[in-house]
């Protein structure tokens, strides 16, 4: 097997730190892992500039509300980690279409940001109605 | 403010290692999804096996509670096609996305405008669901080891075995 350098680690390595990682987070912040949420209550952010009195209306931001909490913190970290990894070990690349999506699709980033959105509304109104 | 702080620092090091185990791609979580790259499966269930003994020694110790989210079979079952729909048409799921961004996959930049417009959808719709599909099958706060009425240390290394044999598996298939 040729050895790429774009190779990273074992997932089982990463994978078990960041089972180590919930694990601290829980025994130190009480917080297990989470991220739709967030979306939620950015969307709500988003909407409170637009519509305020419709945000106020809806009873899923009584419970969600929309304000920047742990979860919100957490996956912006997300966001800052991988940039940071990916930033230092030469595996960042600014990409617009998937290898394996162009492969099979072709060129189109229009194409790509229509299916990529649509996908995306139904992924997020089915997480959040399974719970997570 | 601290609790801000905690959940920063907590998602950079999950990101990173999100990165370093190369599981943010579009094409290893369809990889996973078409099962031809079981990457992103050998991540998750390596960090489950890792979480699921530690949180519940903790818990033992009394120094941690469980967060156990209520088991409604027409939602999870319905949300849960619907969600595996979406994630296979974006590649990214919530957290991901977030991540892939970060590794210069701007792709996931449309399924996070997506995601902003699904969630808000939902919240319009959330009064309907919650006298329908949010009562369908509704079991509570439920786990394994109470519905089977055995400690949760006969659950857990049963559940790593299937893991290790999974994960044999997966190496000998070469995925």
């Amino acid at each position: 097997m040729i050895h790429r350098a774009d190779d990273g680690w074992s997932p089982y390595l990463a994978g078990a730190l960041s089972g180590l990682v919930l694990v601290l987070s829980v025994l130190i912040a009480g917080k297990y892992f989470g991220a739709s949420t967030s979306f939620v209550r950015s969307a709500g952010m988003i909407e409170e500039l637009l519509a305020p009195e419709r945000v106020s209306q809806l009873a899923y931001f009584k419970s969600k509300t929309p304000k920047i909490e742990w979860q919100w913190m957490f996956v912006f970290g997300i966001f800052l980690g991988s940039l940071i990894s990916a930033s230092t070990s030469a595996s960042f690349r600014w990409q617009a279409l998937p290898d394996m999506w162009q492969d099979r699709f072709g060129r189109s980033i229009s194409k790509r940001a229509i299916v990529a959105f649509l996908g995306a509304a139904v992924a997020m109104f089915g997480a959040r109605l399974a719970g997570g | 403010m601290k609790i801000l702080i905690y959940g920063l620092v907590t998602g950079i090091l999950f990101g990173f290692f999100l990165q370093k185990g190369r599981v943010l791609r579009y094409d290893k979580q369809l990889g996973a999804l078409r099962l031809m790259d079981m990457t992103i499966v050998k991540f998750m269930l390596s960090t489950v096996l890792v979480a699921m003994v530690g949180v519940y020694l903790l818990k033992d110790l009394g120094l941690i509670k469980l967060s156990v989210k209520p088991t409604n079979l027409g939602a999870n079952i319905i949300g849960g096609l619907l969600f595996g729909a979406g994630w296979g048409l974006l590649g990214y799921c919530p957290g991901t996305s977030a991540g892939a961004l970060g590794e210069g996959r701007w792709d996931a930049f449309w399924g996070i405008l997506g995601m902003l417009v699904g969630a808000a959808v939902f919240a319009e719709v959330y009064p309907a669901l919650k006298t329908t599909v949010l009562t369908w099958g509704n079991l509570g706060k439920i786990t394994l080891p109470q519905i089977l009425g055995v400690s949760h240390w006969v659950i857990v290394p049963v559940f790593i075995v299937g893991a290790l044999a999974l994960f044999w598996l997966f190496e000998k298939m070469g995925l």
